[in-house]
């Protein structure tokens, strides 16, 4: 019944208009396409040129986050698992730590297999994360450290999903209803 | 239910998890925690549900959830939790404002009688820093919930995986 339902939405959505609609925010032209310079969590040089082809996600975090972060990548995860074929397939999240002091390559890697194989994790310096959140409006703050050293990082909620070219298209947030995010998710996979 | 958000460096607060307790065992009731509180000021009987601790890679600080119920007649204070698995446990919410994450201290969790408190992913949490010894999912952790007026509720959390929701 619910594969009807999406596959009815999906047919609604595809008929009457050119450009793709989508049930979460559409940031179509409202925001640029992906780019930045970053390492990864094997330690390369990267950029958005190595991640296209596929849909991707993004999202800034950090791994001493006890609760938004796990709980988005725990999300993801699952709305991932609702997805099948190539759209599972496919489908790239980019783990973008804001805190690259703590977040070395190797931190990093061990913090996204733990959710899965789809999600990679890219840090870099100041410059390169003031470039990239900036270009997504988004912002960082790191929080007074304590006596032992913790502090907290404030990041944006956002995930920022792009089509296979690197195009803008959509952004959504943990909690948000899993079957319109995985019908989106799986217009995004067709979106070439 | 009134929660007292602190900056992120609380002295007060850090004393206050130095403190010791002492302890009384749980005993188990049909999934349940039935649990009796042990000081001198009244027996309150509190219920905690779906005590779990997201396990995450390392020596990342994890996050703590379960349901607190208030079956007694009297309000009950929650200020924290300790403990033996790990350095610090910390009472924490999430807030979110204008797309921002953070995260803020919370010092006094009130439940009143009858009320349920729940500690969810994206809201209330404990925060468990540094294991003191090595942990896998599927375990049980013993942690102390620390009430206001010295009390203290024994309560099993299950190590669940990083994927969990």
């Amino acid at each position: 019944m619910r594969q009807w339902l999406l596959l009815l939405l999906t047919a609604l959505l595809l008929t009457g208009c050119g450009e793709p609609s989508w049930h979460s925010k559409d940031i179509s032209g409202s925001m640029p396409a992906l780019e930045f310079k970053l390492t990864d969590e094997n330690g390369r040089q990267v950029s958005a040129k190595d991640y296209l082809g596929k849909p991707t996600l993004l999202f800034f975090g950090f791994t001493h986050c006890p609760d938004v972060c796990p709980s988005t990548l725990a999300y993801l995860a699952a709305v991932s698992k609702q997805l099948d074929g190539e759209a599972r397939e496919d489908l790239q999240v980019l783990f973008v730590s804001v805190d690259p002091a703590r977040d070395d390559p190797q931190a990093l890697r061990s913090y996204t297999d733990a959710f899965g194989p789809q999600f990679i994790g890219l840090t870099g310096d100041k410059a390169a994360l003031d470039a990239l959140t900036r270009r997504y409006y988004s912002l960082y703050e790191y929080g007074a450290k304590d006596a032992a050293g913790n502090y907290d990082v404030m990041h944006s909620t956002a995930v920022f999903a792009f089509n296979r070219k690197g195009e803008a298209r959509f952004l959504f947030r943990e909690g948000d209803p899993v079957d319109a995010v995985t019908a989106d998710l799986r217009h995004l996979s067709a979106d070439r | 239910m009134v929660s007292q958000p602190v900056p992120m460096l609380s002295g007060v607060f850090m004393k206050r998890m130095e403190k010791k307790f002492w302890r009384v065992g749980p005993c188990r009731i049909d999934g349940l925690l039935l649990l009796i509180f042990s000081t001198a000021v009244g027996a309150a009987d509190l219920e905690v549900k779906d005590a779990r601790l997201r396990l995450l890679p390392g020596d990342l600080p994890a996050g703590g959830y379960f349901s607190l119920s208030n079956a007694s007649k009297q309000s009950v204070v929650l200020v924290g939790a300790e403990s033996a698995a790990f350095e610090r446990v910390m009472m924490h919410r999430s807030t979110e404002k204008d797309g921002m994450a953070g995260m803020e201290h919370v010092l006094r969790l009130e439940v009143a009688p009858g009320e349920t408190l729940n500690f969810a992913p994206g809201g209330y949490h404990l925060m468990f820093m540094k294991h003191l010894a090595p942990l896998a999912i599927g375990e049980k952790v013993n942690v102390t919930l620390l009430f206001a007026d010295g009390a203290h509720l024994p309560v099993t959390f299950l190590v669940v995986s990083p994927t969990s929701q």
